[in-house]
Order: structure tokens, then sequence, then C-alpha cells
């Protein structure tokens, strides 16, 4: 049963297909580690570490960046993450 | 020539039918209830509805070549006009004839006498079509026959992670195989544009997405609204959703990652195959309108909440985010994606599956909207 | 005169007995005909209650409601899907507050299309039986007119339904179905309308509506879609208001023709 879904090969984040708990282990589609927190449904969990400013790749596409440093298995979020676009005007 | 497995009906102008329906359109609002009535009467004719009363105002030419797109979509062996011959409506049948509409019978109430006369000589006329439709066997065709339209409805927090992404796989496989495929709704790429365009095949192409979401925005903000503000949502927050872009990704994945080949206009027939966008709201029945009028000839459309609806022109087939609902709802859901979110499945096993099952509704097999005898229709207007 | 008519309870008096099946989003219309055909009830078919925004929700749920608190309605059932802008509960539960004949059915909570097709059949019905036709002479007799100009005859046509003190709206929209939203908004019983040449006959679902042909090619070629010739007079027309009031049906009623347009300011997101 596979807890997290890897969307595309060169992401640095998965989705939890189901609440991780605190310290849970995951060790599936050749990566190992365990969680730094509680992870709700749906939610997305680190699976490397992403320096400030870093991107956040899902779907093999950038979806924004980090606003702190993310250790691997912590919870991204609104609180460490913040889209590129902030307003329309940008091209 | 690749030898696809599909079988399908030959058109005059070259292009295919993956059905052979005879289409009783009403080209004024009023006749829309004897459409309807010669549709109950007839031997197996389809027939839509729609508000329109000839009102002339600046959404006219999209009322048009909507009417006319819809009416010349190869899924229609031969279409029933029925009209009051006015200047506009003889329009809109010259205009399907130019987008390849060959068998049509124009039908007009003054020539018939009256709306009770019309549905008797409307069924007469739809039945003779049937039986000569009927006489027409579906030949080999190549995989560039598939004008597949990628729909969402009623999405929730599982859309971006299961069906649209695994949808995205099937329509990958299909264009690389020389089919055409149409990702729209361009409320659901606001935010992602600048991510579409990287994955144009030309930076000029690129730039008309880009363009596209901006015209899109500016029509809805005379109305106060910044879209940009509200979204994510807090449900969607809640849902794990954490920025726009994500959002949007979430829609657009339905395209997978191949490039883009072009953007079209509402209800614009593409020329060539690959993978286009086009600029259709995200009302529901606006695209699906949108897509059978650009002469999409399958749709898949996923849903997280589930819908029941489909088209008179195009077999619709229904993909569940999540297992629970295409459990409940299962006489309206043709494929459940769940099985990804619940971990049994993965993206591309169920991207396999929905590319042969629309294999299969290609050559034929009923969908769930279909034998429900869904036909929603539902012309888009800007009203600027 | 008199006009036996139906006693609606807070819906007024009507002049129609209709039940409606009211669909609160384009995604519910084909179940909600279904199940009007299945109990002989009213409905109709429209594209909105979903993907607006701005002035357009408040315009299109007051437009519904205002369907569902119609004199000619005995009572009616809302069919939602679930999802919509225009939640069918939210409207059921602002209509039971004026109109208790009223229930609602939920697509994505009835286990699907059959089995809403089924709760929803019964649930009409048993409207249908808790609320049985009560006649009642009509009072307050108010009949809309869908006119192009102030012409001749409608200036008469006006003078002479005053004197029976019966209420007149004029109304002249951009087509017939426009008009007829409006006059329906204005809760009229019956409408007379004077199509424009271009025009064809045709009715609205919930009033019966008296078509009056023009002098033009089109109406003399359908003459048989209209109530009424262009050369008629304000006494025939007078004449038919009281025998379609009494309950005989116009040929729109006859051919079920006619949509509801529904009024829409800002385009689909």
């Amino acid at each position: 049963m596979r807890k997290i879904l890897i969307l595309h090969s060169s992401d640095n984040v998965a989705v939890c297909l189901s609440e991780i708990g605190n310290g849970e282990v995951i060790e599936q589609d050749g990566k190992k580690f365990s969680a730094l927190e509680s992870i709700p449904r749906g939610h997305k969990i680190a699976i490397a570490n992403i320096e400030l400013n870093e991107g956040i790749i899902k779907y093999g596409e950038r979806m924004g960046h980090a606003i702190s440093r993310i250790t691997a298995g912590s919870h991204v979020h609104v609180h460490n993450v913040l889209g590129d676009r902030l307003s329309s005007g940008e091209v | 020539m690749n030898n696809s497995p599909l079988k399908a009906y030959l058109r005059p102008n070259g292009s295919w039918g993956l059905r052979n329906h005879i289409l009783v359109l009403p080209l004024h609002s009023a006749l829309s209830s004897s459409a309807r009535a010669i549709e109950e009467a007839s031997q197996g004719a389809v027939a839509i509805t729609h508000d329109w009363s000839g009102e002339i105002d600046a959404d006219l030419e999209r009322i048009v070549s909507t009417l006319a797109g819809f009416a010349s979509n190869p899924n229609n062996f031969a279409t029933i006009f029925v009209t009051l011959d006015s200047p506009n409506e003889r329009r809109i049948i010259e205009r399907a004839k130019l987008l390849g509409l060959s068998n049509f019978v124009h039908l007009s109430l003054a020539d018939v006498g009256s709306m009770h006369k019309l549905v008797d000589v409307g069924t007469r006329e739809a039945d003779q079509l049937i039986a000569r439709a009927l006489l027409q066997d579906r030949i080999p065709a190549p995989w560039s026959a598939i004008v597949l339209g990628l729909e969402c409805g009623g999405s929730d927090a599982l859309s971006g992670i299961t069906a649209n992404p695994a949808l995205g796989v099937a329509s990958d496989m299909l264009v690389d195989l020389g089919a055409t495929s149409i990702l729209a709704e361009t409320t659901e790429i606001l935010g992602a544009e600048h991510l579409l365009a990287a994955r144009a095949i030309t930076p000029e192409v690129g730039v008309e997405i880009v363009n596209t979401v901006l015209r899109y925005e500016s029509s809805i903000n005379y109305e106060g609204i910044d879209l940009r503000g509200a979204q994510p949502s807090r449900g969607n927050i809640e849902g794990g959703l954490s920025t726009l872009e994500e959002k949007s990704l979430g829609a657009a994945k339905k395209a997978g990652n191949a490039l883009f080949t072009g953007v079209l206009e509402y209800a614009e027939v593409p020329a060539v195959p690959g993978l286009f966008f086009m600029d259709t709201p995200g009302h529901d029945i606006e695209q699906l309108t949108g897509f059978a009028a650009g002469h999409v000839n399958i749709v898949v459309f996923t849903s997280g909440r589930g819908t029941p609806t489909g088209s008179a022109t195009m077999p619709v087939i229904k993909v569940a985010t999540n297992t629970p609902m295409a459990t409940s709802l299962k006489d309206l859901i043709d494929l459940n994606a769940g099985t990804i979110a619940d971990g049994v499945e993965s993206l591309s096993e169920v991207g396999n599956r929905i590319f042969n099952e629309i294999v299969a509704v290609a050559n034929g097999k009923e969908t769930k909207a279909e034998r429900g005898g869904h036909h929603e229709f539902s012309l888009s207007r800007l009203y600027n | 005169m008199k006009i036996e008519g139906f006693d609606h309870g807070s819906r007024g008096l009507g002049v129609r007995n209709y039940q409606l099946i009211l669909p609160s989003v384009v995604c519910s219309t084909h179940i909600s005909r279904r199940i009007a055909n299945a109990v002989n009830a009213v409905t109709f078919s429209h594209q909105h209650g979903c993907g607006i925004i701005g002035a357009d929700v408040a315009g299109i749920g007051d437009f519904f409601a205002s369907l569902a608190d119609h004199p000619n309605v005995s009572s009616v059932l809302i069919i939602s899907l679930g999802c919509e802008t225009i939640q069918g509960q939210e409207l059921a539960e602002k209509l039971v507050a004026k109109n208790v004949s009223t229930k609602y059915q939920i697509i994505q909570d009835s286990g699907g299309v059959e089995a809403t097709v089924t709760a929803g059949t019964a649930s009409a019905r048993s409207l249908q039986d808790s609320y049985p036709a009560k006649r009642i002479q009509l009072k307050d007799f108010r009949v809309g007119i869908d006119a192009p100009s102030n012409s001749a005859i409608i200036r008469d046509l006006i003078g002479a339904l005053r004197a029976l003190n019966i209420q007149t709206d004029l109304v002249s929209g951009k087509s017939p179905a426009d008009s007829f939203s409006h006059l329906m908004e204005k809760k009229v019983h019956l409408i007379l309308s004077f199509p424009t040449g271009d025009q064809p006959a045709s009715g609205f679902p919930l009033i019966p509506v008296i078509n009056i042909a023009s002098e033009s090619a089109l109406h003399q070629a359908i003459s048989a879609d209209f109530d009424l010739p262009a050369e008629t007079t304000v006494v025939n027309i007078v004449k038919l208001i009281f025998e379609v009031a009494n309950g005989q049906e116009t040929i729109a009623e006859t051919n079920k023709s006619g949509e509801i347009l529904a009024p829409r300011l800002v385009r689909s997101t």
C-alpha cells in the first residue's frame, strides 16, 4: 500500500494518501525517510531538503518557492511556501 | 500507417465520426419544444434545447459559430435544422456546410405550416435518415480520427492528484500516436499560464496562451472581481492546496506533459492534430458545447463530486477522482481513478485504463451519460 | 364574468394548477424533465445555477424563487446536483418559509440518476396528494401583455380590461421569451402575446399564453399556431381571455412550446 504519491520523477514534494503520523517511516519508490510532524491526507510532504527560495516542484513543474529552509519529511504548505505569481501583472 | 484498433464513420470531408447521430437542431428557442418532440417520437434522433430567439447583439457571431460547429460535428450522420428561415439562420446553415456538413434537411416552420405539423414532418425525416445511417458501416480509422476533449467539473482536493494527472497519461499517449487532444477552461489555468506557455511548440503559441488568460481576466475584472484574490479558496487550502499555481496545475495536468501545438478560440475547429488549448469558460456545459462545436468527437470528464451531464453529439466518459463517490454514484461514473488515492493503483496503470476506455467508447461502447439520455447544451455569451 | 381559479395558499389564487419541478442548476435539468414527465408536472431546460458570479448569483436565485412563488403553481420540487452555486437546499429552505408545499432532492446525496428519479417522482406525487386542487373564485385577475408598441388595439384592450377591473402589465422585451419572464415576475395569471412579424407564436411553461398574429408573411404562413388572427377585435380577445382563464388550453399550451429565459448580466466563469 503506497502512503505517498510522487507525481513526477523530478518532484521534491509528494502528496500524502492518508494521514501521516509524526515520526512515521516512509519507504517507497526508492526513497526512505521519516515524517518530522503529522501531515493530513491530501497535504504535501518534502521528499528532499529544499533551500530558502528554492522552487517547490510538483508534477515536474514549479508551483512556488520555499520561504524558509525545508528538511525532508516536513509538512509543506502555506506556512513555508509562497506562489511565484502574486499578482496577475507579471507575465 | 500506425495500425490503430479504431473503426469509425468516414465523413465526406475526411473527418471521422465515432457516432452516427441524426441531430435535430432548432435555430430558434421557441422551436426547441418541437425538436424535443421529434427526438421523442423518432427511432433514435437526438435533439437539444437553447435560449436564442434570434437576438442581434455582441454575442451573435459567437452563437452563429457555436450552432454551425455543433451542426457539423463529425459524430452527426445528418442534421435536421428546424428554423424560421431568417437570414441569420440561413447563415448558420451555410457556415455548417463550410465546416463539412453534407447530409442535412432544412425544415422551415413557414413551409411546414404549424408547430404540430413540424413534429410529424420532422419525425418522418428523422426516421428516414436513421434508416440511411444504419446502412453506413464503421471502417478502419487512424489514430488521428480521435479528437479528445479534456474536462473537469465538480472538482475536489483529489482531482489534481488522481483523475486529472491519470487523464494526462492517456492524453499524452494519444497525442504521441497522432490524435488531437484539447484542454480548456481558461479560469482553471489562471496562475499557471506561464508554465503552460513554457510547453508551447513556438514562442508565439506561448504568448497566445498567456494573452488568452489575461483577456479572460479583463473580461471578468470589470465586475470588480479579482479571481486571483480568492484562489486557492479556503476549502482548497484545507484540502492541501498551497498556491494558485498548484491548484491550476492540478487542472492543467489533464493535458499531461505534451507540448501545445496551438490555441483555439471558443468553438474553433483545430486544423491539425496535436495538443491544443481552447478558450472556454469553466462552466461545464458551455465548455462541452464549445468542444462539440470545435468538432471534438469524444470527451473524458473528471469529477470529484459527480455529475450526470453529457452531450447529444459526443460520448462523455466520466472519471471519478475518489472511490467513495465512484461507488455511491455508480450509474453516472464510467471509471474510478480513486484507486490512486487508495494507494492501490499507480498513475500510469489508471492512465492506461482511461486510454483503453477511450478506445472502447470510440469503437461504440455506450457511456453512462449516453445511456441516461443526457443531451445538455448551453450557448456561451460574454454579455459585453 | 366569473373565473373559477385555484387556491394556492401563500402563493395566491391561480388560473392553472401546475406542479413545478425546478432544476436549480443545468446539471439537474434532464432528471427534472424525466420526473416532470412521470408525474405530469411542468419543468424547463436552462443553463444556469453554476459558474455564475457578481450580480448573477442573486439575480438567478431570485428568478428561480419567483418561478416557485408564482400563483399558478400548486407545489414545487427542487432538483439540485449538490455542488452548484445556487444550492437547491438553500433555495428550498428560503421558499419553504413562504410556501410550505416545497421539497428538494439532491442528486449527489441520492445515490445517482435512477435513485434520484425514483425518489423525486415519489416526492412529487406525495406533494400532489398533500395539496390537491382546491377550486375558488379568482380575485385580482392580472393579465400580462407582450406587445412591441402601444398601438391602437393595445390601448383599447387595456381600457376594456381596466373597465372589467382586470389589472394589466405591458412589457416590450427583446423577444417574447424575454417579455414572458418579466411578466412572470409581476405574477400575471395569463399573457396576451403580440409577437413581432419575425417571431413565432410561443408559450411559457407556467402561464397560459394567447398568441395574436400580425400581418407578416411568417404569421400568415403559420396561422394555425395563433389563437387569434391579425384582424381580431378587442371583444374577441376579452372573450378568449375568460375562456382560457376558466381552463381552455391555448395552442401554445397544446404544443407545450416556449422556453423560460433566465436574466443574465455577467459571463460565466
